[in-house]
């Protein structure tokens, strides 16, 4: 698997850059690995004891390592990541699912090939923050349907988990010979690079219009219950985790400095640190609403460094037909 | 070497009425516009296997097009709001005729060749209201504009003559847009519709959604084995509404609305570009630029399941099952056994891709 890359950084001549294979091997894989590890102990710790306070640790931990890998929506994740965290969900599918699951005690939840059928607003990160946090449910014992609940969607997702990691490690295969005759996903090289790097700039927008600009709504009407897991108090997490995520992709990707990437970074590392308020409800309030704000164009600039630092530099625009519709 | 074909070529543009078949373009099964590596645009006529068999110059960049019956002529649509289609004679690649539209009505990307190919029918919309209509043009008489009649419905898209060749199917995408910049003037009160009309333009049927998905374009069109109609819609509304984006249709009977499931669906972002048939009209597939993918469905309207690639939209039947076209220049042979790649050019295939046999 490592000689198409070889022929890769052979054949393009500068700016030279690392490439998909160091992509997937230093960031990619071993994210979804993590997540695998991170989801298992969850379902470990579920099992053991499936109260609210004792799994909140390990359904962070699993939320953490998610959030390394979780904006990538290609591949095995074009739709099974929408299965692991089911958000936006502007509608309140989620919330429905859960109540009604919860107000029918739907057996389901004891049938785990069932519940691996069972719609995506019922299970996933998300289901599971609803049940750990949120006071309508979280108050469960040890013997109710909501801790049997938590317990079957923690080894889903543990399931769900190791499946996406098995099914990566296929999918690299299929990035790595890029340009290969019987390749019709990626059809030349250069595809494979575009295609990485298309998530980057999409993960990066993600964070900026929905995990930050959906919250923030307009200053006439903030929406600070758009917050993506504001319930756990995650919201201002994910935004440092999911930067993270991209700056480091960023530099697996290319062999290059990346000091524009670098410097958003840190400048969203410091607008993070003035916001007290981590479920970002201070999107309602002017002047910490001014706060959030910076942050998002904070991401907005690591996006646009992005696209200076490697998409100038590659030569990719946008999609030609994606771009215009009709 | 070239000499004597392209004198005869150019001596025939020159008079204006070439009557060279398909056959001596090579024979080309689609037809598809794209952009070049120099920024131009080209017209394509490709063999089944995708292999390039001309490719001739396009001033600017054009939406879909249509393919004369016999003649090796084809009608390349300017993009909305069009304010011109060109006549292209398809072995010497002159432009034989510009078409332009009676003042205050704008051409809207497709047409069709009916009676034969002796007249030739131009999807338009009145540039002030944005109603549609049809463009009736006499071929033989040098592409005369004859005469039209209309849509039914706002801001018309698709139109396909059916297999009875007497019975035309269109689709009124329900958008007002400016005539100058395409801005959509009406989207909380548009209110799309699929229309039949008689060559005549005599409506013989028309059917609408539920109002809830009255958000939903009416955009493209797709013509099964016995007359059942496909159509793909683009979806105006809120994001991630994942509502359905093809419907199925038989004259007299209530559409049927196909829709993937939850987490495929929010994957097409809402749009669907293309639409078409497989081979043996046995599925019918609609293709999403803005996801990336393709989805597969049965006629009964059971999801079959997607395709990944980017920046895909052009789609047409192929023997295989479906070509697929995209903006990074591949060409896709998609079929229910998996996808096998034709060939992939230094080029962005635009919208659509023109099947020369249906």
């Amino acid at each position: 698997m490592r000689l198409p890359a070889l022929l890769l950084s052979l054949t393009l001549a500068a700016p030279a850059f690392g490439g998909v294979s160091e992509a997937l091997e230093q960031d990619i894989l071993p994210g979804f690995a993590g997540f695998a590890e991170a989801a298992r102990t969850l379902a470990e710790t579920a099992e053991a004891d499936c109260t609210a306070p004792s799994v909140r640790p390990a359904y962070n931990a699993a939320f953490d390592a998610w959030l390394a890998v979780g904006d990538l929506r290609l591949g095995p994740s074009e739709t099974a990541a929408l299965s692991i965290a089911f958000w936006p969900d502007d509608r309140g599918f989620t919330q429905r699912t859960v109540t009604k699951m919860v107000a029918q005690q739907d057996p389901v939840v004891d049938d785990p090939a069932r519940f691996a059928e069972a719609s995506i607003a019922a299970k996933g990160l998300f289901a599971l923050e609803m049940l750990l946090y949120d006071p309508a449910f979280s108050g469960y014992d040890a013997h109710s349907y909501s801790c049997r609940y938590v317990q079957a969607a923690s080894i889903e997702l543990a399931r769900q988990a190791q499946a996406l990691n098995a099914d990566w490690e296929e999918f690299a295969k299929v990035l790595e010979t890029a340009g290969a005759p019987d390749n019709a996903t990626y059809m030349s090289d250069d595809e494979a690079i575009r295609a990485l790097y298309t998530q980057l700039l999409s993960g990066l927008e993600f964070t900026a219009d929905s995990r930050l600009g959906r919250p923030l709504g307009t200053f006439d009407k903030p929406r600070p219950k758009l917050a993506e897991a504001r319930r756990s108090g995650r919201s201002l997490r994910n935004v440092l985790l999911s930067t993270e995520a991209a700056e480091q992709l960023a530099h697996a990707l290319v062999d290059h400095d990346l000091p524009q990437v670098d410097a958003a970074s840190d400048n969203i590392k410091k607008a993070a640190q003035s916001i007290d308020k981590k479920d970002l409800s201070g999107v309602s309030d002017p002047q910490s609403r001014l706060r959030v704000e910076i942050l998002q164009q904070q991401v907005q600039s690591m996006r646009r460094a992005v696209e200076t630092e490697i998409g100038t530099a590659l030569g990719i625009s946008a999609g030609f037909n994606s771009q215009d519709g009709d | 070497m070239t000499t004597r074909r392209f004198f005869l070529a150019g001596l025939l543009a020159a008079s204006a009425a070439p009557n060279l078949s398909w056959a001596a373009a090579g024979d080309p099964a689609y037809i598809a516009a794209a952009k070049t590596p120099d920024g131009r645009f080209a017209l394509f006529g490709l063999d089944p296997e995708g292999a390039t068999l001309f490719q001739l110059p396009l001033p600017a960049r054009g939406h879909a097009g249509a393919g004369h019956p016999t003649r090796a002529e084809a009608v390349a649509f300017a993009r909305r709001p069009g304010h011109f289609a060109l006549v292209i004679d398809c072995v010497g690649g002159a432009v034989i005729r510009t078409l332009t539209p009676p003042e205050g009505r704008q051409f809207n990307g497709h047409g069709v060749y009916v009676e034969n190919g002796a007249r030739l029918l131009t999807v338009e919309q009145m540039a002030d209201t944005s109603a549609g209509v049809i463009g009736i043009w006499d071929v033989e008489a040098g592409y005369l504009r004859v005469g039209e009649f209309a849509t039914h419905g706002i801001g018309p898209h698709d139109l396909r003559l059916m297999g009875d060749g007497r019975t035309l199917v269109g689709a009124n995408g329900g958008i007002a847009t400016d005539p100058s910049d395409r801005t959509k003037l009406n989207i909380d009160t548009m209110r799309p519709n699929l229309s039949y009309f008689d060559l005549d333009g005599r409506l013989l049927e028309t059917i609408e959604l539920e109002p809830e998905l009255w958000q939903n374009s009416i955009r493209h069109l797709a013509l099964g084995p016995d007359g059942q109609v496909g159509f793909a819609m683009q979806w105006e509304g809120a994001p991630d509404a994942a509502t359905p984006l093809l419907g199925l249709h038989r004259r007299g009977e209530a559409p049927v609305l196909a829709s993937a499931p939850l987490a495929d669906e929010l994957a097409m972002k809402g749009y669907a570009g293309s639409i078409a048939f497989s081979g043996d009209g046995s599925e019918i597939a609609i293709s999403s630029p803005r996801g990336g993918r393709l989805h597969r469905f049965a006629p009964d309207g059971s999801f079959l399941g997607a395709v990944s690639r980017a920046d895909v939209c052009g789609l047409a039947t192929h023997p295989a099952g479906y070509l697929a076209s995209d903006g990074l220049g591949g060409l896709i042979a998609v079929g229910a056994q998996g996808t096998r790649p034709l060939g992939r050019q230094d080029c962005a295939w635009d919208n659509h891709i023109v099947s020369l046999q249906s």
